[in-house]
Order: C-alpha cells, then structure tokens, then sequence
C-alpha cells in the first residue's frame, strides 16, 4: 500500500513535485468560490482549485495535488492562524532545511523521485 | 687658569664600564666640593671617605675618593676648587646606579676660581642638552640627587622654569613619586573627584575626599581628611592641571582604589596646591577599552573600560542597601558597541539621578566593575569616571558605525534573560540538558551554580503544594494556626486569613533525563494560572477538581532557570534544584533560535 507522504513546499518547489500531495502553509490573498490566489512562505503566489474546501483562515496550510507550478488542487486545509501574524520568513527557513540532505533521514522523501 | 678636559664629565656619566676602564686617565677636572661622609658600617675602622664632585666646567659629577688619597685631603694638597688630572679612576655599577671612584690624581694647581659654569649631565635617558639654568651654588647640592642617573625610575634633573614664576621647580613624573623622596612637585591633571563622605565607627568619625592625578607617567590617588578637606576640595576641580607638592607618599591601600600605582598621596595641611595653567603636556583621560564581547574573560570584581553606544536607559530606582539602611538611587543603562554585545551598566547615588541623556550618546567609561550577575553586568564605582560623548576616536567611530547600522543591529546580551528582579536570567546560548546537570554535579561545591534547561512537567507532588504565608508585602514567613488568627512570628501580628503562597516539588524530564525541581511561589502562578489561594481552596472544596489541576499541569514544557546548591537536612545532604525563573514557551522565538542553530557552523 502506497504510504501517504505529503512533504511541505513553497511556490519555488512546486515545479519538483508536480503530480505529488503536497502541503503548502500559506496566506489567503484573495478568496472566490472556486478559485483562491494564496502566497507561499517563499512569496511566489499559487492558485488553489478549491471546490468545497473550506478556506476562511488568513493563514492556512493547504494538503493538495500539484497541478503544474503554479496550481494545486486542494484536498482539505488546516487553518494556521493564532495571535499574531505567521512569521512567514521562518516558516520558509523551516521548509528550506528540510529538503537538505543532511535531514534525509528525519523527513520521509517521495519515493522514486 | 687651568684648561679643564670638556667633556670628560659628560662621559664619565654616559659611558658603559668597558668605556670608562680607557677613560681612566689623563684628564684635568676641578674639585668643586670635598665632603666628608659618615661611614657606611658602623665599622671599627673608622675611615673617613670623601665624596667630591669634579667638573670639567661643562658638567660635574659626583665621585668618591679612594681613601688611599686620603692624606691629601688631610694635609690640604686638595680642597675645593683645585684643579687635577686624574691618573686612574674606576667605576662601580651598583644597582644601576653608577659609582665613581678617583684612585689616583696628582694636583695641577690650587686656589683657582670656579671655571665654567658647570651643569648636571643630562640625565642618560634623554640626549639632548641639558637646560642651562640654575649655575648658582644650589646646582652643587642637587647633584646629590639628579646626577645618579640610570635609575630605574628616571627622574628628571632638569627644571623646567615653571610658569607660575616659581622658578627652578622640578617637574617629576608621577610614576617616580616614592615615600624616600620628599622635595617633589608633580604636574598633574585631576581626572575624577570624589564626593566628600563622612564616616562614623567606634573611634570616631570624620570626612574625607580623594582625586585621581595623572600625567604622561601614570596616575595615583590622593587622599585628604578632614581639615584637609575644607582647604582643598573646592581647589581641586575635575579636569584641571595642577601643581602638588608636599604631600605625603604612602604604600597604596589597595582595597580603596583599582589605581596601578603602589603608591598613594596623603594631602595635608602643608600640601601645595597651585593651579597650572599650561596644560599642553598632560594628557586626558587614557583609556584601555575592552570590548563587550570580550566581557566574559575577566573576571567579576575586575576593572576595566569601556565606551559604547547608550541604548536604553532605564528609570531612576532606589536600592536600600543592607549594611546601612539608607536608600540608594540607581539606575541602568544598556550599552553596545562595535563587538555587537550588549551590557548592563549600573549608575549610583548622584550619577544616577543625574543622568540625562535623552538622545542615545556614545559614553566612555574608565575603571568599572566587572559583575557576573545574571552573565555579566558593570557598575560605577566611587573611582569611576563616566564621559559623555568624549573626543576621542574611539567615540567618533562608534558615533559613525551606530548612526551607520547599528540601530538595526541584533545585539547579543550579556544579561542573559531580561533584566529580571531575580538573577540568573534564562540562557538559552547555555542550556544545559538535565543528565548533563546531574552529570557535571553542579551545586556539589558549596557555592550555588545557576543553569538554565527546557523541561516537561512529569508530575507534581499535590499532598504539599502550599503553605500559609505572611500577608504582610515582602514577608513571606509561615504563619501559625493560633485557632483565633493566624500569627507571623517575625512581624508579630496576627491575621485572620493567611495569604498561601507556592512550595512545590516537581519531577520534571527531557529526552535525557529527570530531575526534581523545586518551584516557589511564582513557579506555581506559572505553572497553574491560579495564585495559590485560588488552588487551596480548590484542594478543601473539591478533590476531583483538585486532581484533574494537578493531571492538566502535567505534560507543559518550560524554560527553567535554576539554582543548585546542597542542602542539608536531618544528616543528609544533598543537591537541590531550585527554580528561579520558569517561563513559558514562546514558540517563535525558540523556534528562529533552532533555525539560526541549524544553520550554524556547530549543525554543519
């Protein structure tokens, strides 16, 4: 059975992965019912293909199918927010040290990449 | 008249031994003086011994004649002013002073006048030529002194022709003063002022005030009681040269002053004041800057100095200090400098209240103290010297840098936490993990050692967790159940409701180990979010509620700062751990400092 491995990206990874379940933490720019402009820890702004998925949060992580690199489909969503603003910056450092090879044992990796 | 050999004199005082050994001979000086000197040991042969001084009209010197001639002193063949060639002479070095001896001469001739003009040899630090001044009779005597030259100390024969019209007085550097030595006047500068102060003990009582002088050769402090004080204190002003003589030199007491010099001046009644007004040659404050982050390599107790940019100034509190009851103003200042550190640094007393500096100064201090609470801290002292935005270049540079970048810079702190009513502040950058603690058997020593730990709550002994405490503000003494009130034996009053306070003991764990940690009351604020009255009636109204407090507090994880220290009781002893600072975890900030651990070299 294949295991569910769903790694964190930005918008600068996104092209790595397509095809792949991703989470991506990122802020709501702009909200309609399909559709939501977010922008990513690294900046770069995605499209999110949210039919039923709930989107309400200013900070949300978003657990998804890449579509291409600059489009996820959203399958569900966690809300990130709690007081105060999300350091943005650190969540993207955070995300940059965990594709590093020194990590490889700690994070799971796709297989077959 | 006879032709004396210019020059000989000159090196006589100049030349290293092997020189002198040719020199010996042939020479013709004049005899200015034939003294008779006592007799070093009080020996059975009582010889007599003559010093003379010989000149070759340019310069004299001091000598010793050899007691083989003595006969001609005795029969009168040579007395002063006779004019002779020396035929052999030797030279003792002692101690580095340089000892002329004649032993043999024969006499040119007698009865003549003084030839020349005859000055003391320029001393054989420096070259150049000796000032003529001063020929008179009392150049005679002076030698006595300024012509042992290569001491170690030199000192300066020459006088200066001093501005004040006192004429011929002899300037000697600070750093020559010696208790064996008492017609001095030094030129000096007074860099700091003490307050006057008065004391009181079992044998009386009286006033005092102290300066800091200093010139080219160093500094010293000086002293003056009493009467003393009403003649001299308004004399003396900071930052003004001053001529001093008379005063007494004494060894150093240590223990008042942070001064190189082993010697102090005791200013009395007879001391010269005089103010000078050509300060050219005396230089201002010389300082030796460490730098912030250097901080940690001295030594609590140390002096040093610093400059560096104010960055924060507190508010003007009090201190009542234990000793003597009496409150004292301070206030904090934090300082930065180029090192990206940052530090504390306590005013006192008037500095205190004083202190207004509504921009953000750069400010040079000399000789603070080295603490070492909470890290590392500075406090002025009485000898301290604080300049406000001083010339020098030091200043101008950090005025430069800070204007430049420094106010966006991230400064590391020497006070480890913020600065917190308790010491030893939360250290993240020496955290230790709890086998680590256990292991380094810190708190085995007598003294206490501090160290800070993040930990999880593993449980908490519930059946103790309170006590009843005094109600009075800042007395925390158990107090007793009299059934009719509660009574506080050191305040001696009663209460009708005790005021509980936080005794707790608690394991806690990380993924090295556990340990028992002590908490007081506000450990248990921070652990609970209730005061301890709030949770002793919880305890007395509703067990099950009680318990399910104690299970929720279980599984938080804190940053602890701790103290070790062994605790004795009932015949064993043991290492307590006690909590000085627990605080929460703020996410975020533990989270950037991980990410700036990662990328550090120490993760690579």
């Amino acid at each position: 059975m294949n295991e569910q491995i769903s790694m964190r990206v930005n918008s600068a990874r996104l092209s790595g992965v397509k095809g792949r379940t991703v989470r991506l933490p990122c802020k709501v720019l702009r909200l309609s019912d399909d559709i939501a402009i977010v922008e990513a820890s690294d900046g770069g702004q995605v499209e999110i293909q949210r039919k039923n998925v709930d989107m309400t949060a200013t900070y949300v992580e978003v657990i998804g199918n890449v579509v291409d690199a600059s489009t996820i489909k959203a399958m569900a969503t966690l809300p990130l927010d709690s007081e105060g603003e999300l350091d943005m910056q650190l969540v993207n450092d955070v995300i940059e040290l965990t594709f590093e090879s020194r990590f490889d044992k700690l994070f799971p990796r796709y297989k077959d990449t | 008249m006879s032709q004396l050999s210019a020059g000989i004199c000159r090196r006589l005082n100049e030349a290293p031994q092997e020189e002198i050994d040719q020199l010996a001979s042939g020479h013709t000086v004049q005899l200015l003086s034939i003294k008779k000197v006592a007799p070093t040991t009080a020996s059975t042969t009582a010889t007599d011994r003559f010093r003379i001084i010989i000149s070759d009209g340019v310069h004299f010197v001091q000598a010793m004649l050899a007691t083989q001639l003595n006969d001609l002193v005795a029969n009168g063949d040579i007395n002063k002013n006779t004019v002779v060639i020396i035929d052999k002479l030797a030279c003792n070095f002692v101690q580095d002073k340089r000892l002329i001896i004649i032993l043999d001469l024969h006499v040119v001739s007698r009865n003549e006048e003084k030839i020349g003009a005859p000055t003391a040899p320029p001393s054989t630090q420096d070259a150049p030529a000796p000032a003529v001044s001063e020929a008179t009779s009392s150049s005679v005597t002076s030698p006595a002194t300024s012509s042992s030259t290569g001491q170690a100390k030199p000192l300066q024969p020459q006088p200066r022709t001093g501005p004040s019209g006192r004429g011929g007085r002899s300037v000697y550097p600070i750093e020559g003063l010696s208790p064996y030595q008492n017609n001095w006047t030094i030129k000096a500068r007074v860099t700091q002022k003490s307050d006057i102060r008065t004391w009181s003990n079992q044998r009386g009582e009286g006033k005092l005030f102290n300066v800091t002088l200093m010139d080219e050769s160093g500094e010293i402090r000086g002293t003056g009681f009493n009467a003393v004080v009403d003649e001299l204190y308004e004399k003396f002003e900071e930052g003004k040269v001053y001529y001093i003589s008379k005063a007494r030199v004494n060894l150093a007491k240590k223990k008042f002053s942070n001064l190189q010099n082993d010697y102090e001046l005791s200013l009395e009644k007879n001391t010269e004041v005089e103010e000078c007004l050509e300060t050219t040659s005396v230089p201002m404050m010389k300082y030796n800057f460490v730098e912030l982050s250097s901080l940690e390599k001295l030594e609590r107790d140390n002096t040093c100095d610093v400059i560096g940019v104010i960055k924060e100034v507190g508010p003007l509190g009090e201190i009542t200090s234990k000793a003597t009851n009496r409150t004292i103003p301070k206030r904090d200042l934090t300082i930065v400098d180029m090192s990206q550190y940052s530090v504390r640094l306590t005013l006192w007393g008037k500095q205190a209240e004083q202190f207004a500096a509504d921009d953000l100064p750069v400010v040079a201090f000399k000789g603070v103290k080295v603490g070492d609470f909470g890290g590392r801290t500075l406090s002025m002292v009485s000898s301290s010297i604080m300049t406000i935005s001083p010339d020098i270049e030091e200043a101008h540079l950090l005025r430069g840098w800070y204007d430049g970048i420094g106010t966006e810079k991230n400064f590391q702190s020497h006070t480890s936490g913020s600065s917190g009513a308790s010491f030893g502040g939360f250290n993240r950058n020496e955290m230790r993990h709890l086998s680590d603690v256990k292991e380094s058997q810190l708190g085995m020593s007598d003294k206490a050692e501090f160290f800070s730990t993040r930990a999880t709550i593993m449980h908490i002994k519930s059946e103790n967790i309170s006590y009843p405490a005094c109600p009075t503000q800042g007395c925390n003494k158990k107090v007793v159940d009299l059934g009719s009130g509660w009574k506080c034996e050191k305040c001696d009053k009663t209460f009708e409701r005790p005021e509980y306070r936080y005794i707790m003991s608690m394991a806690v764990a990380d993924w090295s180990g556990q340990a028992w940690l002590q908490g007081f009351n506000e450990a248990g604020l921070a652990v609970f979010g209730k005061t301890a009255d709030e949770v002793h009636e919880i305890k007395e109204r509703n067990e099950a509620e009680y318990n399910a407090l104690m299970a929720q507090a279980s599984g938080v994880t804190f940053n602890f700062s701790c103290r070790a220290k062994q605790d004795t009781y009932n015949d064993q002893t043991r290492v307590r751990y006690g909590i000085s600072r627990i605080t929460s975890l703020d996410y975020h900030e533990e989270a950037k400092h991980l990410v700036n651990l990662l990328k550090s070299p120490w993760a690579q």
